[in-house]
Parts: C-alpha cells; structure tokens; sequence
C-alpha cells in the first residue's frame, strides 16, 4: 500500500514540492508559536508564591544627605513605625526595589561544591517581608530581627534554587560561598516560589538576604499590606502623610495588582497579535490546500472512475486520497521536526526542553488536522464520482 | 495588446471564483499587515507632533559607564551636572533642549487617584519642539531663573484633573504635596515619543532633589537642534570631542553617551551596542522577518497559479501552435498575476486604513494618531509589484516550457 502510494507521490513530485514547502513553512510557523504558548501556559499553571492583593508598594526618593548610617537607620525606622502605627496598615517591609511585578531585577552567582550557579535572583529585603506577601516557607525559617543586627551572612533561597542545589535533600544549615567562595553564608529557611514576572515567568532560582542599616542610603521602595478597609481616601491621606515623614521626597504609590496587570499584558498583548496573525495565515494555507486538493482531485477524474469501474467502493477511493495526502504531509513533518528538534538540543532559547517537545506533538497534530479538514471534503467528491460518466468523459 | 491581456485577466479570474477568492485574501491580507505595521512604525520614526523639526535633532539620553578589564558596567541617563556642565558649552547647535525621564507621581482629586508623568524642562525645550498650545503659554527663562510653581499639562491631564472645566489657566495642580500653577495646555503626545511625553512639564529648577550631583549620570537627555539637517555632521564631531574630554570616573575607563539620530537611537537601543548603533543588523533583521513573512503566502499563490494554469493547458496549447514565443506568454501571465495582486493591494490598502483607525480609535496608546501618508502606500505598492512577481515568475516559466503536443493531447 505505502510503497504503491510512494510511487504515485515520485511520479508527480514537481507538483508536490510545492505542497511540501507549504505545509513544512505551516509547520514552523505553528511549532514556533505552539512553543510561546505552551511556555506560557505550563509557567501560568505553577502557583504564584504569594498574595498580591492589597498590597501597596510606595517608592520614595531619598532626601537625606547624610551618609552616615546610624542616622539614616533612625530616621527610617521612624518612618517605619509611623506607618506601623495607622489602623489600616497591616505590615509594612522595606525592600530593594525588586518587589514582586516591579521592573527591577538584580541577579548574583555564586559556587557551590565547584558548582558554578549563575543568574540566581537576588533580592534584599527585611524581617517583615515574607508577612507583607503572605509567602508561606518550606523549610527552616524567615530572617527576625536579631538577624539584621547581628551582622550575620544567612541568607533565605526559594524552592527552586533548593531544588537545583540539593534535589530532595534538606537545605538548612548549610553553607554557600559567593562568588569566589569566600565569606560562606549559611542559610537559614526555604521560601516557596514567588514569581515577580507576571504570571507567565517562571520564578527562577533566587535567594534572599536581610538588608542592613548600610542599606538605608540607596533604597526606596516600602511594601506595605493594607486591611480591606483602606480606600482611595486613606490612599490620600497616606500620600500626606508620607510626604510630611519624609520631607522633599517624592512619593509614589502603587498597587501590586495594578503592576501584575501591567506585566501581564506585557505579555499577553504581542502573544496575541502573533497568534492573530498565525490565525490569518493558516486560514490562508488551508484555504490553499483545499483548493489544490480539490482541482487535483478533479483532474484525476479517469484515473478514480477506472478504479471505481473494477470494484474499489467510493470509501477506499476517498481513503484512498485522504492518506495521500497525509503520507505526503509526513514526508514534510519529518524535515519540519529535524529542523524543530535542534532547538532543545542545541538549548536555543533557553527554555525547558519540555517545552519544545509539546510544542512539536500539538504542531504535528494540527498538521495533521488541517490536512484532513482539507482532503476530507475533495476526498468525498471523488467518491462520489460515478464511473460510467467518468469514464465516458475519458 | 494591453487591453486584450486586462480583458482576458478579468474572465480568467471571475470563471474561477473560489481560486480568486484564495487569493485576493492571502494577498490583501498579507499587505494589511505589512502596510499597518509599517505606517506604526513610520509614525513612530518620522517627524511628527510636536518634534517637526526631528530630522534636524541629535539625541543624547543615556551614558554608559565601563570598566572593559573587569567588565563592570554602569548605564543610565545623563546627569544636570554633565549636561550643564559639558553639552552647554557646544557651540554649533542652535538650541540645546534638556528634559528629564519617567518620573511618575500620584495626584488625588475627589478621592479618585491619578498618575501623572511628569517631566522637568528648560525653556528652550519649548522653543526647540512645536507644542500645539491649547490655552496659555509655555514658562520662560524668567520663570525658570525664579523656580515658579508654574506647570503646563496635556490636555488629558486637563480632563482627568479638573473634569468638563472650560478654561484652567490660573488654577492649581497640587502633586506629592506641592500646588503648581497651570500656565498653559498642550494637546497630548503619545508615549511611543518617549523623549517628548509628558502629562504635566515643569520648570527643572523645581525638583525637590535639586539636582546638586556632580555625577554624569542622573535622569535627564538632551537634544541638540541644527539651524538644519546640513549642521548635524558639524554638532556630532563637536559633541564628540567634548565628549573625549570629559574626565574618566575613578574604576572606569570607557565612557560612552552618543549623540544619536532618532532613526539611530532606536536601532541602538534594539539591536546594536555602544560600539556600532547596529543599524545594519536592524534592516538585515527586519527585511528577514518581512520575506519570511510573505513566503506563505506567496508558496500559497504560486500553488495556486499553477493550479490555474495548468487548467488552461489546452488554451496554451492553442496559442503555441498557432505561433505565440513563450516569452509572450510569460509576459501575458505575469500581467494576469499582477494585476491579481494589485486588486489584493487595492483590498489591502482598504483593509490598512480600517486597521489603523480602529487602533487610533482603541486607546491602546492615548494620542496616538498612525496614519497611511504617501510613504507608507509606496512602500504598499511596491511590497504588491514583488510580490505579484514571486508568486507570477515560477509558475509562468513552467507554463512556457508546456509542450504543446502534450498540452493539446490532454483534451
């Protein structure tokens, strides 16, 4: 059978080289846009690590012209309990400016057992940021108070970062170098997952560390959750009143489920326009093929009334055209996946080879698909051609 | 000859609705989208409201800091400092506008929050751009000189902040704690000209942090006017060598701020790096997207063609037998299929001004006005003819070399 319809496909290969490069130019379109997607979705499905809602991020400029530490670390502890104080205020963390969905990243490396980890997510904040966020830990415990003072290197990493240093092993207690494996850090708890980057980025290894009073002079951001009661008067009347605490600064508020919105739609909007624009062309492909299918189908007219006139039944005949041209669609699948398959292997884009490997299941499948939709109905035309006319024509 | 071909073209294509149809929609569609994406982009790049005079315009908004043996790297905007201190001194531009970045801040009326961009001016930056002014007028050098509470908004600020108001010359806008008096209204510019967005424009000498830094870096650009295009060789090579001798900071031994074009600053900024503005590699990038995105289509049409001439074999036949060369042949096809791609064109351009007025329409970017000008529909035209040629060339060659005994054999 496959050798017989080898035969009929050699026979006419100029025709079919044309269809070949159209239905492999199909193929990379959807496998590229498949890979976005599934990319998207399995990263959308991993739980977002904490809670976003009503929490408040207010950035500030620092005024103050000292350098000296004492000083500044008095003064933003007042800020700190002012805030404390207000009824609505549930938390309040001072942190880098690397807060979840904020367009700031800072990343570090470190060796560990001759290990090289490279662009790990750092992020320095304070004892109250894991409450600010809700985040729940895994293992070990959050930074207290004590910690900041004592001047020690703990340092917290997320589940991921656990994950890749230590598989299933315990994580606390051990101690981590920096860069050239000095001034070990010894780390205290495992935090789950928080993903900064919107809802479709995967959160990354990332570890965190206490600031210290030297870290005053340069940060500017205070997260703070709010009760539900805090509305756009008391919003108001937090602007005042940070502008009053912190003279000649200038204040901004925002809210954490604004910003999230924001980093979606960053990636939302290109991803739909591409996916639109995919749409269209596929539209047009199939619309191709449907038409060249059908003309062929037409042309052959003698060819299926003599095997209609010997007995075939209108189904086989149907059959018959329906896997030419799914045999023919394989021959570009096959070259289509040589091409697709270099990218987890050679770790183009550096995303999780899974990624790829779905990607090019659906894109086969869809192939496929749109093969049948479009042989399906010339396919039932030529079954229904009757031999005596067909062949009278002949 | 010509009208006999157009003639022939029109009933070839309406006996065969269904291919023509096929095609006239990959082909219209296929040029909306490029015909869309390019009048975006064009608006984006060419002069328009409220910097006209852009093509005579050297930008510099970001300095990089580098320390090439450790491989530090330090990159942001310009300091007041350096731009006072150094761009000031230029001799050969006719105006030096300076102006700072995405400073944001919140402002609450009725209990309703509204996030202002503001943006820190000289005066010159009102001489040196063609604001449109709605009421008022722009602040002076006088009011700079005296650090006035004095502010000019856009005319959404307006509508956001005071409502259904008539006139707001005279009133207050208070942001972070501090009342500015409205002078003057502009009409809105969209945030794709990131050096000219603004939602409200005060006078630099305001800034609460008063800017005292002898740093280079802080979060200001500069743009340097020519009295025309002819001076902008002459402002590069000053600016350059001023640049040369700025002092070197203490770790770093490399500095780089350049003073670049619009068109450059954006190919920089995606594809090049400090040492090339990657322009080049933007064209050779953006032309491969472009053929790649027309190849469906066109492997699709030529499909198509061949499909329809093959159907017109005996026809062929005929004609060869009664003496026709095949190069009139060719010739006669390939008039077919351009005209099939220029009516897909005419669609397409139809299809362009929809789309571009349904996204002028959709507030996806407030102010923003694309629009389809004389470059933007050569540009269409021109994307029609080749791809009328790719998709005419391959199957009208196979058609010439049919054989006529084959071809008048087949009916």
């Amino acid at each position: 059978m496959f050798r017989h319809l080898f035969k009929l496909i050699w026979n006419k290969r100029k025709q079919n080289i044309l269809f070949l490069s159209e239905i492999l130019v199909s193929f990379l379109v959807i496998f590229s846009i498949s890979s976005m997607l599934v990319y998207y979705y399995l990263n959308y499905r991993k739980p977002t690590g904490f809670e976003y809602e009503k929490v408040w991020a207010i950035y500030y400029s620092n005024p103050l012209k000292t350098k000296d530490k004492d000083t500044l670390a008095t003064f933003f502890g007042q800020v700190r309990s002012t805030l404390s104080a207000l009824p609505q205020i549930k938390e309040v963390s001072f942190t880098g400016s690397n807060f979840p969905y904020a367009n700031s990243n800072s990343t570090s490396g470190f060796t560990y057992q001759g290990k090289k980890y490279n662009r790990i997510n750092y992020f320095q904040v304070d004892q109250n940021y894991d409450k600010a966020l809700s985040a729940k830990m895994v293992e070990g415990r959050w930074f207290n108070k004590e910690d900041g003072i004592m001047k020690s290197n703990l340092i917290v990493i997320n589940a991921t970062l656990k994950e890749n240093m230590f598989g299933t092993q315990p994580a606390v207690g051990k101690l981590i170098g920096d860069d050239e494996d000095k001034n070990k850090s010894k780390i205290v708890g495992v935090i789950e997952d928080i993903k900064t980057g919107g809802d479709y980025y995967p959160a990354g290894p990332g570890m965190y560390k206490m600031l210290d009073s030297a870290s005053y002079e340069w940060i500017s951001v205070i997260l703070i959750k709010v009760t539900d009661n805090a509305d756009a008067v008391f919003e108001s009347s937090l602007s005042k009143l940070m502008a009053k605490s912190i003279p000649n600064s200038n204040i901004g508020i925002s809210h954490l489920t604004n910003l999230r919105e924001s980093k979606n739609a960053d990636t939302v909007i290109p991803v739909v326009i591409c996916s639109t624009i995919a749409g269209f062309l596929i539209i047009n492909v199939a619309l191709g093929l449907f038409g060249v299918l059908w003309y062929n189908i037409n042309q052959r007219r003698g060819e299926i009334g003599l095997r209609r006139a010997i007995g075939a039944s209108g189904s086989s005949v149907a059959s018959q055209l329906v896997t030419e041209s799914l045999f023919l669609a394989t021959l570009s699948l096959i070259l289509g996946s040589f091409f697709a398959i270099q990218f987890p292997l050679l770790n183009v884009f550096d995303l999780p080879s899974a990624v790829y490997l779905i990607a090019l299941l659906l894109s086969v499948l869809f192939i496929y698909i749109l093969v049948i939709l479009c042989s399906l109905y010339p396919g039932r035309q030529a079954a229904a051609i009757h031999p005596a006319i067909a062949l009278h024509e002949e | 000859m010509l009208k006999n071909y157009f003639k022939i073209a029109i009933a070839v294509l309406l006996r065969r609705k269904f291919f023509t149809f096929i095609s006239l929609f990959g082909i219209s569609f296929t040029l909306t989208i490029l015909m869309t994406s390019t009048a975006l982009v064009d608006n984006i790049l060419s002069a328009s409201y409220p910097d006209y005079k852009r093509d005579q315009m050297l930008f510099v908004t970001r300095m990089t800091k580098k320390n090439s043996k450790e491989g530090w790297i330090n990159s942001s905007s310009l300091s007041l400092y350096f731009i006072k201190r150094y761009v000031s001194t230029l001799k050969v531009p006719d105006k030096i506008a300076f102006y700072s970045f995405g400073n944001s801040a919140n402002s609450y009326v009725n209990n309703k929050k509204i996030s202002l961009e503001f943006k820190f001016t000289n005066d010159v930056y009102w001489e040196a751009t063609e604001y449109k002014f709605l009421e008022g007028k722009p602040y002076t050098r006088q009011q700079i000189d005296n650090a006035e509470f004095v502010a000019v908004i856009s005319e959404r600020t307006k509508k956001s902040y005071f409502g259904d108001a008539a006139k707001v010359v005279g009133k207050y806008i208070e942001l972070d704690n501090v009342n500015y008096r409205v002078i003057g209204v502009v009409k809105g510019v969209p945030r794709t000209n990131r050096n000219f967005f603004g939602d409200i424009y005060l006078p630099y000498t305001v800034s609460k942090t008063k800017n005292e830094d002898q740093g280079l870096m802080g979060n200001f650009g500069v743009a340097l006017v020519g009295k025309s295009k002819a001076d902008l060789p002459a402002m590069r090579s000053e600016y350059e060598k001023m640049l040369s001798k700025v002092p070197r900071e203490k770790d770093y031994d490399k500095l780089y701020a350049h003073a670049d074009g619009a068109m450059e600053g954006l190919s920089r900024n995606l594809f090049g790096n400090d040492d090339s503005a990657g322009f080049g590699k933007m064209t050779a990038i953006l032309s491969g997207v472009v053929l790649l995105f027309m190849l469906l289509p066109t492997i699709n049409l030529v499909n198509i063609n061949i499909t329809r001439i093959m159907e017109r074999s005996s026809e062929i036949g005929v004609r060869k037998a009664f003496g026709a060369s095949s190069k009139t042949l060719v010739y006669q096809f390939l008039i077919e299929n351009i005209i099939l791609t220029l009516l897909g064109g005419i669609l397409g351009v139809v299809f362009s001004f929809i789309a571009i007025y349904v996204f002028n329409q959709s507030g996806f970017t407030p102010d923003f006005e694309g629009s389809l000008n004389f470059t933007v529909l050569s540009i269409g035209l021109g994307l029609c003819l080749i791809f009328g040629l790719m998709s005419g060339v391959y199957p009208a060659w196979r058609m010439s070399r049919l054989n006529v005994v084959a071809a008048l054999k087949v009916n």
